[in-house]
């Protein structure tokens, strides 16, 4: 584990202590947690088209139905937490003094502008992106930004607000016989969950990695032993014995989950299309070549080369996009480069770099990227100045973003930093502005209060304005 | 529009005379000019200028930042007229003041227009502003007090409507209607609304509070809104003891009628799983049935409440809610050894049937080694952190052991409820001189209270808080550990909410519901649904010299502990009142151990020895112990507390698709269908399909197959012989039956 001796209290290589007890954490998530949040009739109703549903009349504030054309389809959300420093990626500034400039030069992007020389490939397809240099968070610290990033709130001892996966998830369901909602390979810990909604919106968590050898989702295939035949007397069986609590007419709605939860459970494990959604199966190597899923940074002091995987995670979140889930949370790196962030820099953005342009190609040629959203993400950028341990610090007042397709405005740079990228210079864009937008994208109106504890109304995104500059 | 009642502007005013009269160092016509704390700042509160999305933000809203809900007077008094001179307060032109043609709309304002011209609310701040705006001299009588002028409403019909008056009193004795000063809400609209000036209407049956808030008080009225009594008949059930007296009433005034008393199977199974965490066994199943005794469920109780395995259950809750977990990350003091010494000691305590209030009192006031003091361990594990945080550690001790959440009052006076921040950093300080410091072995820490440590400083104005109760007037006397006295307070049978909190939460345990839910979020605004159980309930205990066993016997022998889930016409829609039984997911732990139970096939978990139960278990980690922690995977699944905080919420109680999943293809059930266990040993006594089918059944569920199961089960037999996998197959769909998997 991270934090098991003293001496790694102080900020190192692999981040500040509050962000290695996360991963540590979530390490022992990878180790074999099967976590586990799901989805529930809630969305199983809405998945057969019965939108209007009491339990979304519950939750929707009188008046409003919070509902707009929507631009896009999906979202498939990069989380790179830790804090990704804009100076070493899409706000470089080359003029600056070295001690604020830091290691790297500047690359050419296709549409005239530059990037860091860490991103020559996501460089190359500039013009199909959009580039947010003005951001603005509140909090530089990784506990309560993530919560922020994730639920459009900071944290506050009272009230638990529902992350965007989940309000999405709520709000649409899903498309198809999939989760709306799907975590890879693990709902952020830092990131909040469910809120003041049921926790039948959470993310269902893979609790596995694709990019690990023999990957597979737990508890996902019928064991071996179990004939088809079987499973479905097993199916039998247990109709035949859910009968009796039935007649008694008990808490129905909490039958008809544990009902739908069976059904949908039988689908996933049955239905060929649900299974392959989950898996590889069938992605040439070109395709995994396109991705960078050979792109390795620095050998790492344990001789390995780290980490790895994220091509893989892209493509797995690309199928299931395909096969009709709604958002998608990817995770990846470790980013709080507050020693050595030039080592942190070549150690994991040319595998970023490759899957960035790999994703961004891949959905273009499939003609996804009108419909599905691709939204790189991180919790705050770095400090302006390079500190004494040649690492940056976190930094929360301004930084930039990667979005791609789902209706954004293809090619431009939005905003501009000031000359350390310490403050928007121009066109400054609040969190919330950003989040009010792609719900607007996604045709919810992020206005809409949501109703919390049964009486309290809590609007989707608090004070956010559309920025019609984006889309 | 605002002005609708001359007399109550009549009664406005004739109250400011009298008590301006009262400051006779005032000028004479100082009757006239409203008093800052008195007259303005309730108007900020009322138009909502300093409510959380307004001024009143961490922030401010714009540029102009007030205190929320005016904690602090003498701040917001100078940014409203000292911050920027002559602008948001322009005595020359008192009509030119920005608070005035913001609050009109005349200028724009994202808050929008907020009274007229013509309002009191106008004339108020006029008027102060036109006589300088002065600040308040000396001491101003503050409101102690706010009545309401109903205790009840009770309507016949929807649409049906009264007005509730609000009466705030003084320190100076004063009283004065604020009916137009306070804000009011509903806590629950589907039951009664209310409006802007506190006009109630109902709206649908059932019943709910609404609430008036003025200053830092919130005080609220039970509104009952009845069904229509043509359909209704009482069946007068005959009460058992006094629980059921105080939940039939409550019932029979709402109309709603309970659902019978259960079968003596359904009994049986929740009983055992209620107290001793798992279902019972077939012995048990064929003794209890056979017992022909008229008292025979309070016989039953009484042996489960003997057995060791109901202490354990009740050690494992506590320690959960104490958050013991097991690190070896020496530095923070939650080595496994003291995790260990914490948790045995916890487990004496309960079997040994030690007065709960004994039991805290000895954690709060504990010093010493972590190693070997387990109750010391309260200042290692409530709060997992390097360094000990009294905030922290006072909130959360709150929280667990008073059921009330004070951080709130961390920044500003609690909105919802009575707490200030005095009484925040007062409680605080009882904390502030704890320390933890190296012992003679690395994993050792010793836990002491360095008697010259400062009190906590209000976060205001920065005076010292010398330690104080909550809701006390008085602090501690000074001088030694400040937590002799709270330990005293705290457990004391006079410390109500000490014995409410206790006592809802058992109550909550064995009824799938508190009294007041969430159990950990008492408050003003959240006020039990039948205040006299609570009262009785709490009475009970500290009767009972607060000794665990006797309330839960009293609760498990009352007719309403043991009604069906099988609602009726009258009550299919009540979820609180206790009128029927409902569907309780069985906690994480009490799942498990059921599975391996009922299977026969136990189930190991890292780092403890064998034959460990999941009800025993906590989580051990290989570093620190701070931040969330399921330990074994199952647990995360089942949404056991992680541990991460206190909060009651960390218990899920909501089925997942994660874990049906689990339960149909994961290792747990798959791995304990096999050729090992009570399934083989079954199928080896060469019983009959019948006989096999029918005690897989009662050791699953607890009852015998319907003659309609039987039939049913025996075609899919029939289907494949003497195959022993329609066996498996059938106890599979056995442990994946929402009866299985719910307690009921």
């Amino acid at each position: 584990m991270f934090s098991s001796t003293p001496s790694q209290k102080s900020p190192d290589r692999s981040g500040c202590s509050g962000f290695r007890s996360l991963l540590s954490r979530r390490q022992s998530i990878q180790a074999g947690v099967l976590g586990g949040l799901g989805l529930s009739l809630g969305d199983l109703l809405r998945m057969e088209g019965r939108a209007d549903d009491t339990a979304t009349q519950a939750f929707s504030a009188a008046g409003s139905t919070g509902k707009l054309i929507p631009k896009t389809l999906s979202v498939i959300q990069l989380h790179l937490g830790g804090g990704w420093p804009q100076q070493e990626s899409l706000d470089p500034k080359p003029e600056a003094p070295v001690e604020y400039r830091g290691s790297f030069g500047v690359t050419k992007t296709r549409n005239g502008d530059v990037f860091s020389d860490n991103f020559p490939r996501t460089a190359a397809i500039a013009d199909k992106v959009t580039v947010i240099r003005s951001l603005v968070g509140r909090i530089p610290d990784h506990q309560q930004a993530t919560y922020h990033l994730f639920t459009g709130y900071t944290p506050t001892a009272v009230i638990d607000y529902p992350q965007m996966g989940a309000i999405v998830s709520h709000e649409l369901g899903g498309r198809g016989e999939l989760p709306p909602y799907i975590a890879i390979p693990n709902n952020h810990s830092f990131a909040g969950s469910t809120g003041f909604l049921s926790s039948t919106y959470a993310a269902f968590d893979l609790n596995a990695d694709p990019g690990q050898k023999g990957f597979k989702v737990r508890d996902f295939s019928i064991p071996d032993g179990v004939s088809a035949e079987r499973f479905e007397r097993r199916r039998s069986a247990r109709e035949i014995v859910e009968k009796q609590i039935r007649r008694l007419e008990a808490d129905p709605t909490t039958l008809d989950t544990m009902d739908d939860f069976y059904k949908r459970a039988y689908t996933l494990l049955t239905s060929s299309q649900a299974q392959a959604a989950f898996t590889l199966d069938g992605e040439t190597e070109e395709m995994m070549q396109l991705y960078g899923r050979d792109v390795v940074g620095l050998r790492g002091p344990d001789n390995r080369f780290h980490p790895k995987g994220l091509a893989e995670r892209l493509i797995l979140a690309r199928r299931l996009v395909e096969a009709g889930t709604r958002f998608v949370t990817v995770t990846y790196g470790s980013w709080d480069s507050h020693v050595d962030v030039r080592g942190n820099c070549l150690d994991q953005m040319p595998a970023l770099d490759h899957a960035i342009a790999g994703l961004v190609t891949d959905l273009a040629q499939r003609g996804l990227l009108d419909t599905t959203l691709f939204w790189v993400t991180t919790e705050f950028g770095r400090t302006p100045k390079v500190n004494s341990t040649n690492g940056r610090d976190h930094w929360a007042r301004c930084y930039s973003n990667l979005l791609a397709g789902g209706g954004f405005a293809k090619g431009l740079i939005y905003g501009a930093s000031d000359a350390t990228a310490a403050e928007p210079a121009r066109d400054a864009v609040p969190l919330e502005d950003l989040l009010f937008t792609i719900y607007h994208q996604l045709g919810i109106d992020a206005d809409k209060e949501l109703v919390a504890f049964g009486t309290r109304p809590i609007e989707i995104v608090k004070s956010g304005k559309l920025v019609k500059g984006l889309i | 529009m605002w002005i609708r009642n001359l007399t109550v502007i009549i009664c406005v005013m004739v109250s400011l005379f009298s008590v301006s009269a009262v400051h006779a160092d005032t000028p004479t016509d100082a009757a006239q000019v409203p008093g800052f704390r008195r007259d303005v700042m309730p108007i900020f509160f009322r138009a909502g200028c300093n409510s959380g999305t307004c001024h009143g933000s961490a922030r401010g809203k714009d540029g102009f930042m007030l205190s929320l809900f005016g904690y602090d007077t003498k701040g917001d008094y100078e940014r409203v007229v000292n911050e920027i001179v002559g602008r948001r307060v322009n005595v020359a032109v008192p009509e030119q003041s920005l608070l005035l043609l913001k609050a009109t709309g005349s200028v724009p304002h994202t808050g929008g227009k907020l009274f007229n011209r013509d309002s009191e609310y106008y004339q108020t701040l006029l008027n102060w502003i036109a006589a300088g705006a002065p600040d308040d001299a000396g001491n101003v009588a503050a409101t102690v007090e706010v009545v309401l002028s109903h205790e009840r409403m009770l309507f016949e019909r929807a649409d049906a409507g009264e007005s509730l008056k609000v009466t705030a009193r003084d320190s100076d004795g004063a009283a004065r209607d604020v009916t137009k000063l306070a804000r009011f809400f509903s806590n629950n609209e589907s039951v009664a609304k209310i409006d802007v000036d506190g006009r109630v209407t109902a709206v649908g049956p059932g019943d709910t509070h609404v609430f008036a808030r003025f200053g830092r008080f919130t005080v609220g009225v039970e509104v009952i809104v009845l069904p229509p009594a043509a359909d209704f008949v009482w069946p007068n059930p005959t009460p058992a003891n006094f629980i059921d007296q105080l939940v039939f009433d409550r019932l029979q005034k709402l109309r709603i009628a309970p659902s019978e008393v259960c079968d003596d199977e359904t009994f049986l199974r929740r009983i055992t799983l209620d107290l001793v965490a798992r279902p019972p066994t077939i012995d048990e199943y064929r003794s209890f049935i056979a017992d022909t005794r008229a008292n025979k469920r309070a016989v039953k109780i009484d042996q489960l409440l003997a057995d060791d395995a109901f202490a354990d259950y009740w050690t494992a809750l506590w320690a959960e809610q104490l958050r013991v977990i097991g690190g070896n990350y020496a530095p923070v003091a939650t080595d496994v050894k003291a995790a260990d010494t914490f948790y045995q000691w916890i487990r004496k305590q309960m079997r040994s049937g030690r007065p709960l209030n004994e039991f805290v009192a000895e954690m709060v006031d504990a010093s010493g080694s972590n190693l070997t003091n387990g109750p010391a361990n309260l200042y290692t594990m409530l709060v997992h952190k390097p360094q000990f945080d009294p905030k922290a550690f006072a909130a959360d001790f709150s929280q667990v052991f008073l059921g009330v959440q004070i951080q709130c009052a961390e920044c500003h006076n609690h909105p919802f409820d009575r707490w200030s921040q005095d009484d925040y950093y007062g409680f605080v300080s009882f904390f502030t001189g704890m320390k933890r410091k190296p012992g003679v072995e690395p994993r050792e820490r010793r836990i002491y209270c360095d008697t010259s440590a400062p009190p906590a400083r209000h976060v205001v104005d920065g005076r010292p808080m010398p330690a104080r109760v909550l809701g006390g007037v008085e602090p501690v006397p000074a001088g030694g550990d400040p937590r002799t006295a709270l330990a005293q307070w705290l457990t004391s049978p006079a410390n109500e909410l000490f014995s409410r909190n206790l006592a809802n939460r058992i109550w909550a345990q064995l009824l799938g519901r508190g009294v007041i839910e969430p159990v950990d979020d008492v408050r003003a605004s959240n006020p039990p649904v039948n205040g006299p159980l609570l009262e009785a309930l709490s009475q009970r205990l500290v009767d009972a010299k607060f000794d665990l066993r006797s309330l839960v016997r009293d609760i498990c022998n009352s007719k309403v502990y043991q009604l069906s889930v099988q609602p009726n016409a009258s009550n299919a829609r009540d979820l609180r009142q206790f009128s029927h039984g409902h569907l309780r997911r069985l906690r994480a732990d009490v799942l498990l151990d059921s599975v391996v139970v009922v299977t026969g096939v136990t189930r190991r978990f890292s780092g403890f020895p064998d034959g460990t139960r999941a009800i025993e278990y906590y989580p051990r980690e290989s570093g620190d112990t701070e931040g969330p922690h399921f330990g074994d995977p199952f647990f995360a699944t089942f949404g056991r507390s992680s541990r991460g905080t206190i909060c009651a919420c960390e218990t899920k109680k909501e089925p997942t698709l994660s874990q049906a999943l689990h339960l149909a293809v994961g290792d747990t059930v798959r791995d304990r269908l096999g050729s090992s266990g009570e399934l083989q040993k079954l199928l080896t006594k060469d019983a009959t399909p019948d006989a096999i089918i029918e005690e897989l059944f009662i050791r699953s569920l607890c009852r015998r197959p319907t003659g309609e199961e039987l039939a049913a089960m025996r075609v899919l037999v029939n289907d494949s012989g003497k195959d022993r996998t329609v066996y498996e197959d059938i106890f599979w769909s056995l442990l994946n039956s929402s009866e299985f998997g719910f307690n009921h």
